[in-house]
């Protein structure tokens, strides 16, 4: 569409015109500066002025001007009659045209050779995020976002193209240039941007932790704009969680038919108490008791501005949600204020600097563990326990044992807080030296101050206290409190010297940086027990009796730096043919002197075919061949690794006063040889665009191979210290991304479609010269679960084989020897190497938790004032461990399923008999814990409303949508525990083992945005 | 602790990096962009950003410089005798006690440390955590050890003081490797610090091994000061009597009784040791480090410990694994055989002993409750051993109860020594000397003295040691050097030849690429 309002002029035809004009955009009227127009097919042009003015002389009057601006629609005018143009531009529709982030830099998408993925705020708009990395969750091909809990404020992590390495896979996050290991600071809705760089190429700039691909991030800026008034934002959601669903498990009738059954099973008289089981009726439901509405609301005012040489945006928010376990208990509350402002000091100066401060509260509950946790507990007690005593205190189990305690009892008796208040400070300075020389300087601060307290008040859930008739986990004698506290404090300072130059159709970039960083970690403990208070205001140190006796504490302290240089050479002709490379030098003090610095190189080439003369096909408006290869690195081990440190602290007691004494010693081999871990990518692309910018397809293929990972490798533990980290192993992950975008635009309807779809495949290339698996993942009533081992999947699971049940003893008799009192009901083992006995020799890999695919849906519809969308996410082909029923206690809880047991002959080849000790080890790892955890997950649904234009105007108001949006209504998965969607506890080594998971809440909310 | 002057140390790095940036400043106004862009080129720059040393312990190069360091070494050295759960259990009685017909496993079922019961049926699993942990630990004790002896020697510091230590950390070394070579017959030698290129060590003899704890001890016997010479100050430092006794031991082991029969001559005759006058004394809190004590193993209650810090704990966790489950709050491991019980039943008169090393139905157990099946929460078991059980009162203060019992470890105790006397004696021909021995340990529990001769005489001395030394983690091993496995462990599954030791952890024979080999029928 093009506007265009001219004045005519004396219209006298000459053989050279001269013509002036001003281009601005339309909307806003900002004036742009920077602007090309060039005469069509020819070298000559020119670039507006700072006041979007320009000036130019052209043959003649049918001399075509060809307007083009990042991230403007591109137009051709006719000089014709007209000697003064006002010139409007309108916002691209076009994918291509977008502006994307690309280290120190911007660009238009289609001239990035790289493999970068957008989200905008406008994707972002009006959708309740509970934290940040929620916006790229299935909206970028290849990244897999998973929540390591459901619980509130707990953390993502963010997989791009597959899992790594075997240390630390998690991306780099830059916000605003800064450098953050987290973004659980980030106020959602100051996103301005983020981009994900998924290849080499596109992350090499940012070299070292650049290996498992960048996430950059920017926050929301005014706009500079001579004589337009500011804008003023105000949004906020309230809404309610469930949890989605309910396990089902056995009630007091069915698990004393079962208690008596496996008592009989094991000779033993079955208990008294379940001699009548239809009168235990359905007992205690300890899911309904321990889950609970929670509600959420978030508010954030938001207010940007700007003058002809300035900007300003400031914003406040307020968030706070609670959990869907023990409410407030596990609750989230989080205040950001920011302030960001930039002013054109001189015409030669622009100078800027942000602020953002948060302040996080959070209340934690144990959780994904199998020993302690609510969850757990409420899944494993058995149900014929009331949960209160006929006195109103709270009962205990006296079937179970030990670790399963009353998880009611234990939410209310539990605080545990963490608080932490963070500052992230910039300043930056932008000299323009001479035309197309810039020099910026930007230093920045990163401070954290974190505390978290710990208090269990003393509790006695006995009948008679004075006998402690209840278990050891139900009785509290002794009240303790712990505070920790925890400092971060890094900083940066980098410096970038850019250069651009265009002749022609000629465009060069190129730049030259480096960059200082410096962290430093300080903790410290204390401790104290026996408060003659028992309430949670009194938890204080020194509220002691005899603090020499029941006080601690303890700290710890740590620093790293980084200096590093690099440099970065684009060039762009014709917008057709696109080169870009990249060197960045980077010096780490996390290794020793021989192997501080690494080199990463990169380069990438893309050619815009449907640019060339020769393209025809007028419907396929743009296509775009890219390929890259670069490399990165990675350095996320400890400080010190390099060098062996002899630590204090290795206490024996002497005396006949027992007094401990310290002694010191080395704990951990050294490995002055340690050095950068390096990340390979090769990546190939295509972009398509058809009809204008209607349809828009990306694939990329991608081959990452990881090299000298850093990992402890076990060495042989008669050397007496731990082992060091050492460089073994590579690991390689291959895929394949595709996305597609269709969007149509009509008079009064406008729709889009998306999706997009990431296969990645992964394998363990080599573990080192001795080879020797890595075995993890333990789970307590099984054993090992995770195995990673060359030519497997990382952190595959690895067991034992079922097959089917034994019906008679016959049967038992004839197979393979797996212990002496094996009987008829119980799980038959594959005898894999058929020697006749199933020992651990017949185990083999029994699963894979990282998914074949991964993908993500959406779709949006406005039609006059209503607006609805709609996000479908999921993944395929991963496996889940259950490992969350304890069969180690055999008077835990079992699932429903525990119902089909063996009985009898033919009853069940599934589902063992019940017995009270499990002789045949039915409870070991093999593949009857494996289930399918792919899902597919309606993530969000939204339906909005804007007001009239009309009604709007008549209350200066420039925006008001009110909304209804339901997260998580509905998944579809096979999966029988919680929560398909299982982060991991263990690191990158320990994957989809669900051991208790905090479960997702399927959350209500009504949201409304106003805009001034 | 240092925690103060590491607090200001870490403060005092980071404004030094200030500084050095305000002045950088100054250049900059200076030398305009150019020098900014290369601010960071320098050297002192670079060495001010990436030469971090360590805030907290000191770098190895520093370390072994003074007497403290020498002091402090043989103290982390020390600290390895309580590794019992690194991080799997591996505790003494696991191996001496729950692999003989004395107890059984226990726990909460067969779903409680399954490994365990399968090398208890002698099934030889070869992969559990429990040998992988016995082996890293008793490694670890010796890698600490070594440091002491290659490191110590060279430190200026008070000769006498520096002789003790180095006495100490031979008979440490000793005792890890006396471990390592009962448990598992052929071990890799690690008699000094490793370089990465000896790593993968294979194993050397059995023979070898004794070879060397026989030469530490000796030295050690030679270097320690007497238990009287000791002050309460400290009380649990390693005595010359102890190496006297770890070295009787071994040389029993191997059968060298004229050589035993020497050292324990003269550790009888040193006067230092007597047997408690009351038998019921030895195993209670008061009891601890008395004068029938040899060697001890110390354990505080008041550490403050908890489960995710189980190396640097003082407490123990047997007394909460060997307790009772339900109201006695314990896990309910090495519960007692009837086998066991009817020893010392056998003579037809209840042995005084029995009631201070087993619990039975009825009894109180401490100030804990009554012993009654429903109590301990229904489990079947009609026994529970006494020796390492402790009272409510007695738990800790403060910290986790669990891993802070403070109930020493009685390692070896006069009466053992006695005993051990007695069968060196019997097998270098001296009946006289070993009846007499014998006779001691009985006279003290007020049983009749035994007079017969010959190889009855023999088999008192090994049925005295059984009930004598009963749930100390003396049985399997007993069965084992003399012989009798086969006799009293036939029927558990224990077969000739193979299960006389473990099975070498699968984990390290593999980390080693099959340097280390593994025992024969495992």
């Amino acid at each position: 569409m093009m506007m265009l309002t001219s004045f005519f002029g004396s219209g006298t035809v000459y053989a050279q015109i001269k013509i002036t004009g001003t281009v601005s955009e339309s909307g806003s009227n900002e004036k742009l500066a920077g602007v090309t127009i060039f005469i069509k097919n020819t070298q000559d042009g020119i670039v507006t002025e700072l006041d979007g003015t320009f000036e130019l002389t052209v043959p003649n009057e049918k001399s075509m001007l060809v307007i083009s601006y990042l991230g403007m629609e591109t137009q051709e005018l006719m000089v014709g009659n007209t000697r003064i143009f006002q010139i409007m531009m309108n916002s691209s529709a076009s994918v291509m045209d977008e502006i994307v982030v690309v280290g120190y830099g911007t660009q238009i998408r289609s001239s990035i050779s790289g493999a970068v993925s957008t989200v905008s705020s406008k994707d972002l708009e009006g959708v309740p995020l509970l934290r940040a990395e929620q916006a790229i969750q299935g909206k970028t091909a290849g990244v897999q976002v998973t929540q390591n809990s459901g619980s509130p404020g707990s953390t993502l992590s963010v997989r791009i193209r597959g899992t790594g390495t075997i240390n630390d896979s998690e991306p780099l996050y830059l916000v605003d240039g800064v450098p953050v290991s987290g973004i659980d600071f980030l106020n959602p809705g100051d996103i301005a941007t983020i981009n994900v760089l998924k290849d080499a190429a596109s992350a090499a700039i940012y070299g070292s932790r650049g290996a498992n691909g960048v996430v950059v991030i920017t926050t929301k800026t005014g706009k500079m704009a001579d004589k337009q008034y500011g804008s003023i934002q105000y949004e906020n959601y309230i809404g309610e969680q469930q949890a989605w669903k309910k396990m089902n498990l056995l009630d007091a009738r069915e698990y004393a038919i079962l208690s008596n059954e496996a008592h009989i099973a094991a000779g033993k008289t079955p208990l008294a108490a379940f001699s009548n089981p239809e009168g235990l009726g359905k007992g205690t439901d300890w899911q309904e008791a321990i889950f609970q509405i929670a509600p959420i609301q978030s508010h954030q005012l938001s207010l940007t501005g700007g003058s002809a040489l300035s900007t300003f945006a400031l914003s406040g928010s307020y968030f706070n949600q609670a959990g869907i376990v023990g409410g407030a208990k596990s609750g989230f509350e989080r205040y950001t204020a920011r302030l960001n402002i930039s002013q054109q000091l001189k015409p030669w100066l622009k100078i800027g600097g942000n602020v953002l401060y948060t302040n996080l509260n959070r209340n934690g509950l144990p959780e994904n563990n199998e020993f302690n946790t609510p969850l757990v507990r409420a899944l494993n007690i058995d149900p014929v326990t009331s949960i209160r005593k006929f006195d109103g205190t709270y009962n205990y189990s006296v079937y179970v044992d030990t670790d399963l305690a009353n998880p009611v009892n234990a939410i209310e008796n539990q605080y545990n807080t963490w608080q932490s208040n963070r500052v992230l400070s910039s300043i930056q300075a932008d000299i323009s030296i001479r035309k197309g020389l810039v020099f910026r300087s930007s230093f920045n601060r990163d401070e954290t101050f974190a505390s978290q307290s710990v208090f269990i008040p003393s509790f006695n859930l006995s009948l008679d206290p004075a006998s402690n008739d209840a278990p050891a986990s139900e009785r509290n004698p002794i009240n303790t409190v712990i505070k920790n506290d925890f400092t971060w404090q890094n900083w940066q300072w980098e410096n970038v010297l850019t250069w651009d130059y265009s002749k022609d159709k000629h465009k060069v970039n190129a730049l030259l940086g480096s960059t200082a960083l410096a962290n430093s970690y300080y903790f410290l403990t204390g401790s104290n027990i026996n408060l003659p208070s028992n309430k949670v205001k009194d938890a204080f140190l020194g509220n002691t009796i005899a603090p020499r006796e029941s006080q601690g504490s303890g700290d710890f302290a740590s620093a790293s730096g980084m200096l590093s240089f690099f440099t970065r050479f684009q060039y762009d002709y014709a917008n057709k043919y696109l080169l870009s490379a990249t060197l960045r030098r980077d010096g780490s003090s996390r290794f020793g002197k021989n192997n501080r610095y690494g080199y990463f190189p990169s380069i990438s080439a893309g050619w815009v075919i449907s640019r060339e003369d020769f393209w025809g096909l007028d419907a396929l408006n743009f296509m775009k061949l890219r390929a890259s290869w670069g490399q990165n690195g990675n350095d996320r081990i400890g400080e010190y690794s390099f060098t062996t440190i002899v630590y204090p602290g290795q206490n024996y007691t002497f005396g006949s006063s027992e007094t401990i004494t310290s002694g010191s010693t080395p704990l951990e081999a050294s490995n002055p040889d340690l050095k950068w871990e390096t990340g390979e990518q090769i990546d190939a692309g295509l972009d398509l665009e058809l009809f204008n910018g209607k349809f828009h397809f990306t694939a990329d293929y991608y081959k990452k191979t990881t090299r000298d990972m850093l990992a402890r490798i076990p060495i042989p533990t008669l050397v007496g210290l731990r082992a060091p980290f050492q460089n073994v192993g590579t690991m390689a992950n291959n895929g394949l991304e595709l996305s597609l975008l269709y969007q149509e635009k009509k008079k009064t309807l406008n729709y889009s479609l998306g999706a997009n779809i990431g296969f990645v495949k992964s394998e363990v290339l080599s573990l080192g010269p001795g080879g020797e698996p890595i075995i993890t993942g333990n789970v307590f009533s099984a054993g090992n679960v995770s195995r990673t081992d060359v030519g497997h999947p990382v952190a595959s699971f690895y067991g034992y084989v079922t097959d089917g049940i034994f019906q008679s003893q016959e049967e038992v008799n004839i197979h393979a020897f797996q212990n002496e009192k094996t009987g008829a009901g119980d799980i038959r083992f594959k005898d894999l190497n058929g020697d006749g006995i199933i020992n651990e020799a017949d185990q083999t890999y029994i699963g894979n938790p990282t998914p074949s695919f991964t993908f993500g849906f959406t779709s949006q519809w406005q039609w006059k004032g209503f607006d609805v969308s709609v996000f479908v996410q999921g993944t395929q082909g991963n496996d889940i461990y259950n490992g969350i029923f304890r069969y180690d206690f055999f008077y835990s809880n079992r699932p429903q399923s525990a119902l089909n047991r063996w009985t009898g002959a033919g009853t069940s080849n599934e589902e063992p008999r019940v017995n009270l000790n499990d002789p045949n080890k039915n409870a070991r790892v093999s593949d009857r814990f494996v289930e399918d955890g792919s899902f597919v997950r309606l993530k969000n649904v939204q339906l909005g409303y804007n007001l009239k234009h009309k009604l709007l105007k008549k209350w200066k108001m420039d925006k008001a949508r009110i909304y209804f949006s339901g997260q998580n209504l509905w998944t579809l998965t096979t999966y029988s525990g919680l929560d398909p969607e299982i982060g991991s506890v263990g690191g990158s080594l320990e994957i989809g083992i669900d051991q208790g998971f905090y479960p997702q809440a399927r959350m209500a909310s009504l949201g409304l945005q106003l805009g001034f | 602790m240092i925690k103060v002057s590491i607090l200001r140390q870490g403060w005092r790095h980071w404004d030094y990096s200030l500084d050095f940036k305000n002045k950088e400043m100054k250049n900059f106004a200076i030398n305009k962009w150019f020098a900014l862009l290369f601010l960071f080129s320098g050297s002192s720059c670079e060495e001010l950003l990436l030469d971090k040393k360590p805030l907290v312990g000191t770098t190895l190069d520093n370390f072994y410089q003074t007497e403290a360091d020498a002091v402090s070494a043989i103290h982390a050295a020390y600290a390895a005798l309580q590794f019992e759960m690194s991080p799997e259990g591996h505790f003494r009685w696991f191996w001496g006690d729950i692999m003989s017909d004395d107890a059984v496993k226990g726990g909460s079922g067969d779903n409680d440390q399954p490994l365990l019961a399968a090398l208890e049926q002698f099934q030889g699993p070869v992969n559990t955590g429990y040998l992988a942990a016995e082996w890293a630990a008793d490694y670890e004790g010796i890698n600490r050890a070594n440091i002491v002896l290659e490191k110590v020697p060279g430190i200026v510091m008070d000769e006498k003081l520096k002789k003790r230590i180095l006495g100490e950390a031979y008979f440490l070394r000793a005792w890890f490797f006396y471990n390592l070579v009962t448990i598992f017959g052929d071990v890799p030698k690690v008699d000094h610090l490793l370089s990465p290129s000896e790593y993968k060590m294979p194993r050397s003899s059995a023979e070898s091994i004794w070879n060397l704890i026989e030469s530490d001890l000796t030295k050690a016997v030679s270097s320690l000061p007497l238990r009287s010479q000791y002050t309460q100050a400290d009380l649990g430092r390693i005595t010359k009597g102890a190496a006297q006794g770890l070295l009787l031991k071994s040389l029993v082991w191997r059968k060298k009784w004229a050589e035993a029969k020497k050292v324990g001559d003269a550790l009888i005759s040193s006067g230092e040791y007597k047997l408690e006058s009351d038998f019921n004394r030895i195993f209670t809190k008061a009891g601890e480090n008395g004068v029938e004590s040899v060697f001890e193993i110390q354990y505080m209650t008041e550490s403050g410990g908890n489960w995710g810090n189980n190396n640097n704990n003082e407490g123990t966790f047997t007394n909460v694994f060997v307790r009772a489950r339900g109201q006695f709050d314990g896990y309910g491991f090495n519960i007692p055989t009837k086998s066991l019980v009817d020893a010392f039943l056998s003579t037809g008169t209840e042995d005084p002993r029995l009631k201070a090393t087993i619990f039975r139905v009825g009894e109180p157990m401490g100030d804990r409750g009554i012993f009654t099946k429903e109590a301990t929460g229904g489990y079947p078991h009609d026994y529970y051993g006494k020796k390492y059980f402790n009272n409510r009162s007695e738990q800790a203060t403060f910290g986790d109860p669990n891993p802070n019992g403070g109930t020493n470890d009685r390692i070896i105790r006069y009466a053992d020594i006695l005993l051990l006397f007695a069968e060196a004696s019997f097998q270098s021909g001296d009946e006289t000397s070993a009846r007499n021995a014998l006779n001691q340990v009985r006279t003290r529990v007020k049983i009749p003295e035994i007079t017969s001769s010959g190889n009855t005489l023999l088999e008192a001395i090994y049925n005295e040691r059984r009930l004598e030394l009963a749930l100390e983690g003396h049985r399997f091993f007993d069965l084992v050097r003399t012989g009798r496995a086969v006799k009293f462990l036939g029927s558990l599954g224990f077969k000739e030849n193979i299960h006389q030791v473990f099975p070498i952890p699968q984990s390290q024979i593999q980390a080693s690429n099959g340097a280390v080999t593994q025992n024969q029928g495992y």
